[in-house]
C-alpha cells in the first residue's frame, strides 16, 4: 500500500479539502464549476451526482490535476495540488469515463506500463498487478490484448490500471456505464473493498441506485453549484416526498433534457 | 529514466503490432526504393545509358553508306540492327517497326546517296575552284530517321544531333575528295596560263599528295566530367539519387503513424490517465519519439542494404555510400528528429485519426515533390525550384547529396542540418503551445 505517501505530519481526517473551487472555460458564458467547497473524509465514499454538463468531469479534472482551477483550492491532505500537482499525482488514480488503456496491448502489458509510470518495479510491480488482475477477476485473461475484450471486461481492466499502484484517493468517473450486470456487481464490490482497506473515492454516476447503495455521501451538483450533499439516507429524510435519490435527483434538477 | 525507457518500450511494442503501421514504416519506403530506381535506371538508361538499338535499311549500298554504317557501328551507346525477323527490311516493314515501338528509331540511306553526295560535293569543289564545269548550286540530300511517337523530344534531338555530326564528317570528307581530285588540274592550268611550255614538267603535285586519313580526326575533343567541391566524382544515378530521396520521403513518412498515435492516446483517454501519473509529460512524448527514431534509423539502413545489395541483382549499379557515412547517419537522424517533430505537430492540431491519416500523407507527398523526391530539384520550373527551399525534404535531399554525390563533409551539410533541427524545434515549439493552451 502506498499510504505512507501521505505526509506523516498530515493529522487531518480529510483526504481532500475543496475551497471556493471555481472554473471557467476560455468563452464560455457560465462557470463549469461555481465556487465548490466541500471536504472529503479519509476512507469516504463521495458521490457526484449531476445531469450532463452538471460539471462533474470537470470537477474531476481539477482533482485529479489534468485542469488548473479557475479559482479558489484544491488540498489533498496538506498538499495544494494546484501548486505541487507532481506530489499529489503520487495518491491519485484514475478511472476515466473512457477505457484508457492500450487496445493492442494485453490487460499484463498495460498495468506493466502504468505501474512503470507510477514508479512502480520489480516485485513491487509485478504484486501489483496481481492483485489488480485478480481484484476484477482478470487474471486468466492478463495476456489477452484489450481489444478483444468484452466491453465488461474493459471496464474492469480500466479499474485495474486505476488501483494498481493502490492509491489512497481514487477518482472513478462513471467506471461502470455501459456494462453487463455481473461486471458491474463485481466492480462495486470490490470498490466496497478498498472502501474497507481506507481508500477514499470520489464516484460520478448516473445511476442513483448505484450511488444510494455505495457512497457516503453524495453531492448533487447543477450548473456547477451543489444543490444537496449529505449521506443519501439523510436526504431522503430532509426530502420525504422522494422514494429514493432517483425522485430527488430529478426534483432538484428537473425533467427537462440537458443535450 | 525508467519511465521514458517504459514510454519507449510500450511505443515498439505497439508498433510492432500494428501491421499498417508497419507497412507504412518499412515496406512502402522499401517498395518505392526498388520500383522508383528500377523504372527511373531504366529512363536514364533509354536518355543515354544503354546502347541505342538503330534500325539501318541501306537503299543505297554506296560508299557513303558504308562511311554512315561504319561510323553508327564504331560510335559509342549505338547498336546498328540491319535485319528484322532474319529478313532486310524495306522501308515500310522498317518504319511500321519503329511505329510498334520494337526500335525507337530506324534510319533509311535512300537510294543513290553515294552518288548524290559525290555529285553534290563535286560541284561544290568546281565552285570553290571556279572550275569548268556545272555550275548549278548544290542541293543537299535527304536523309530520312523514323523515330518511335513515344521517343521524347529530348531523346529525339540528341540522336537527331549526333546523326548530323556523323553526316557533316562524311559532308567534309567527301568535298575534300572532291577538292583535292580538281585542285592538281587547277594547278597545273594555272602553271601553264602563266608559264606556258615551261611549266612543262615543274609543277609538283601538292595535291595528290593530301592525305585524306586526318578528315574524321577532331582537332576538338569535348570530354564530360562531373565535378565536386574537392574531388571529381562519378556523376550520379538513379541509385545514388533514389536510395536517399526514397529514405527521406519513409524518414518523413513516420509523422503519420506517429500523429496518429499520439491522436489515438488523446481520444482513448490514455493520454488523460498518462497525466495524472506523477511523470512529466515531456518524458512520455520523449520516449514515444525515441521510439520512433530508432524505428526511423532501422528504415534508414535497411533502404541503404537494399541499395546496396538487392538492387544490383535487380541489374541496376550498387549504392555507393561516399566518404562521410557517418555524417550521411547524422544527416538521417536529423530528418527523422524534423519528422518526429512534424508528427508532434499534426498530432496536436489535428482532431481526428482520419484527418491526420488524410492530411499527413498528403503534406509529406508534397514536400516530398517540393524537395526533389520525385523530380530533381534543377529539373523543376524556376518558380517551383524558389518554392523548394522551403521543404525540409529538399534540405535533407541537397544534404544527402552533398555527401553521396559531391563529396562534401559536415561542414558542407552545416546548413541543412542546421534548418532540420530549427523546422523540428519550431513544430514542437507550436505544439506544446497548443497542447498547453488546450490542457488550460
Amino acid at each position: 500500500m502506498l499510504y505512507d505517501e501521505w505526509p506523516m505530519t498530515d493529522t487531518s481526517p480529510n483526504a481532500l479539502v475543496i475551497d471556493n473551487l471555481s472554473k471557467r472555460y476560455h468563452g464560455a458564458e457560465q462557470p463549469a464549476v461555481d465556487a465548490l467547497s466541500l471536504k472529503i473524509r479519509r476512507g469516504e465514499i463521495f458521490g457526484l451526482l449531476g445531469p450532463n454538463g452538471a460539471g462533474k468531469t470537470t470537477f474531476i479534472s481539477i482533482l485529479s490535476t489534468l485542469l488548473p482551477p479557475s479559482g479558489g483550492r484544491v488540498f489533498m491532505g496538506e498538499i495544494d495540488c494546484a501548486r505541487n500537482p507532481r506530489q499529489a499525482r503520487r495518491l491519485i488514480g484514475l478511472v476515466p469515463q473512457e477505457i484508457a488503456l492500450f487496445a493492442e496491448l494485453s490487460a499484463r502489458e498495460n498495468l506493466s506500463f502504468f505501474g512503470k509510470l507510477q514508479g512502480l518495479g520489480g516485485r513491487a510491480l509485478q504484486g501489483g498487478i496481481r492483485m489488480a488482475l485478480n481484484a476484477v477477476g482478470l487474471e486468466s485473461h492478463a495476456h489477452r490484448r484489450i481489444s478483444t475484450f468484452s466491453g465488461g471486461m474493459k471496464r474492469r481492466a480500466n479499474l485495474a490500471a486505476g488501483i494498481l499502484h493502490q492509491p489512497p484517493v481514487l477518482l472513478l468517473d462513471e467506471p461502470t456505464v455501459g456494462i453487463d450486470a455481473q461486471s458491474r456487481q463485481l466492480i462495486l464490490e470490490k470498490l466496497k473493498e478498498l472502501k474497507a482497506a481506507g481508500t477514499t473515492m470520489v464516484y460520478t454516476t448516473h445511476y442513483m441506485e448505484e450511488a444510494q447503495g455505495l457512497c457516503d455521501r453524495v453531492a448533487i451538483l447543477d450548473k456547477g453549484r451543489i444543490l444537496e450533499m449529505g449521506a443519501p439516507k439523510a436526504l431522503l429524510a430532509d426530502h420525504p416526498q422522494c422514494r429514493n435519490l432517483g425522485d430527488l435527483f430529478l426534483e432538484l434538477t428537473g425533467k427537462d433534457l440537458r443535450d | 529514466m525508467r519511465r521514458w525507457l517504459a514510454a519507449t518500450l510500450k511505443e515498439m511494442l505497439l508498433l510492432s503490432r500494428d501491421r499498417s503501421g508497419l507497412l507504412v514504416l518499412f515496406v512502402m519506403p522499401a517498395v518505392l526504393v526498388l520500383v522508383i530506381t528500377l523504372v527511373q535506371e531504366n529512363v536514364m538508361k533509354t536518355m543515354g545509358e544503354r546502347r541505342t538499338q538503330i534500325l539501318f535499311v541501306d537503299l543505297d549500298g554506296g560508299r557513303v553508306a558504308r562511311q554512315v554504317e561504319s561510323a553508327l557501328t564504331e560510335a559509342d551507346g549505338v547498336q546498328l540492327v540491319k535485319a528484322l525477323d532474319g529478313m532486310v527490311p524495306d522501308v515500310s516493314a522498317a518504319r511500321r517497326a519503329v511505329a510498334k515501338g520494337r526500335f525507337q528509331l530506324c534510319l533509311v540511306i535512300p537510294e543513290g546517296l553515294s552518288a548524290e553526295v559525290r555529285k553534290q560535293a563535286r560541284q561544290f569543289a568546281i565552285q570553290a575552284l571556279n572550275a569548268e564545269g556545272d555550275h548549278a548550286a548544290p542541293t543537299s540530300a535527304v536523309v530520312n530517321v523514323y523515330f518511335d511517337p513515344a521517343v521524347t523530344g529530348g531523346y529525339r534531338s540528341a540522336v537527331r544531333h549526333l546523326l548530323q555530326l556523323m553526316l557533316l564528317q562524311i559532308e567534309v570528307q567527301e568535298k575534300m575528295t572532291q577538292l583535292s581530285e580538281l585542285l592538281p588540274t587547277q594547278f597545273e592550268k594555272a602553271l601553264q596560263s602563266a608559264l606556258g611550255p615551261m611549266a612543262a614538267g615543274m609543277a609538283p603535285d601538292p595535291a595528290a599528295a593530301i592525305n585524306l586519313d586526318w578528315t574524321p580526326q577532331p582537332l576538338f575533343e569535348v570530354r564530360a566530367i562531373s565535378v565536386a567541391g574537392k574531388a571529381t566524382v562519378k556523376p550520379t544515378n538513379a541509385v545514388q539519387q533514389n536510395v536517399p530521396a526514397w529514405s527521406l520521403f519513409g524518414i518523413f513518412f513516420i509523422a503519420v503513424p506517429m500523429a496518429g498515435s499520439f491522436i489515438k492516446e488523446r481520444l482513448s483517454g490514455v493520454e488523460q490517465r498518462m497525466r495524472t501519473m506523477p511523470v512529466s509529460y515531456l518524458a512520455l512524448v520523449s520516449g514515444k519519439v525515441s521510439a520512433y527514431l530508432l524505428v526511423c534509423m532501422v528504415q534508414f539502413g535497411l533502404i541503404l542494404m537494399i541499395g546496396r545489395w538487392l538492387l544490383p541483382l535487380l541489374g541496376t549499379s550498387a549504392f555507393v555510400l561516399g566518404s562521410a557515412p557517418w555524417t550521411l547517419l547524422a544527416v538521417a537522424l536529423c530528418a527523422a528528429i524534423a519528422a518526429a517533430g512534424y508528427g508532434i505537430l499534426l498530432g496536436t492540431v489535428v482532431k481526428s485519426y482520419e484527418q491526420a491519416a488524410m492530411f499527413g500523407p498528403i503534406s509529406i507527398v508534397v514536400a516530398a515533390a517540393l524537395g526533389g523526391i520525385m523530380v530533381p530539384v534543377y529539373a523543376m520550373p524556376l518558380p517551383m525550384q524558389k518554392i523548394s527551399i522551403i521543404s525540409p525534404l529538399a534540405w535533407a535531399q541537397n544534404a544527402c547529396l552533398e555527401l553521396l554525390v559531391r563529396g562534401g563533409d559536415l561542414r558542407a551539410v552545416a546548413t541543412p542540418v542546421v534548418l532540420l533541427l530549427l523546422f523540428a524545434a519550431a513544430c514542437m515549439g507550436v505544439a506544446w503551445a497548443m497542447f498547453s493552451r488546450r490542457a488550460r
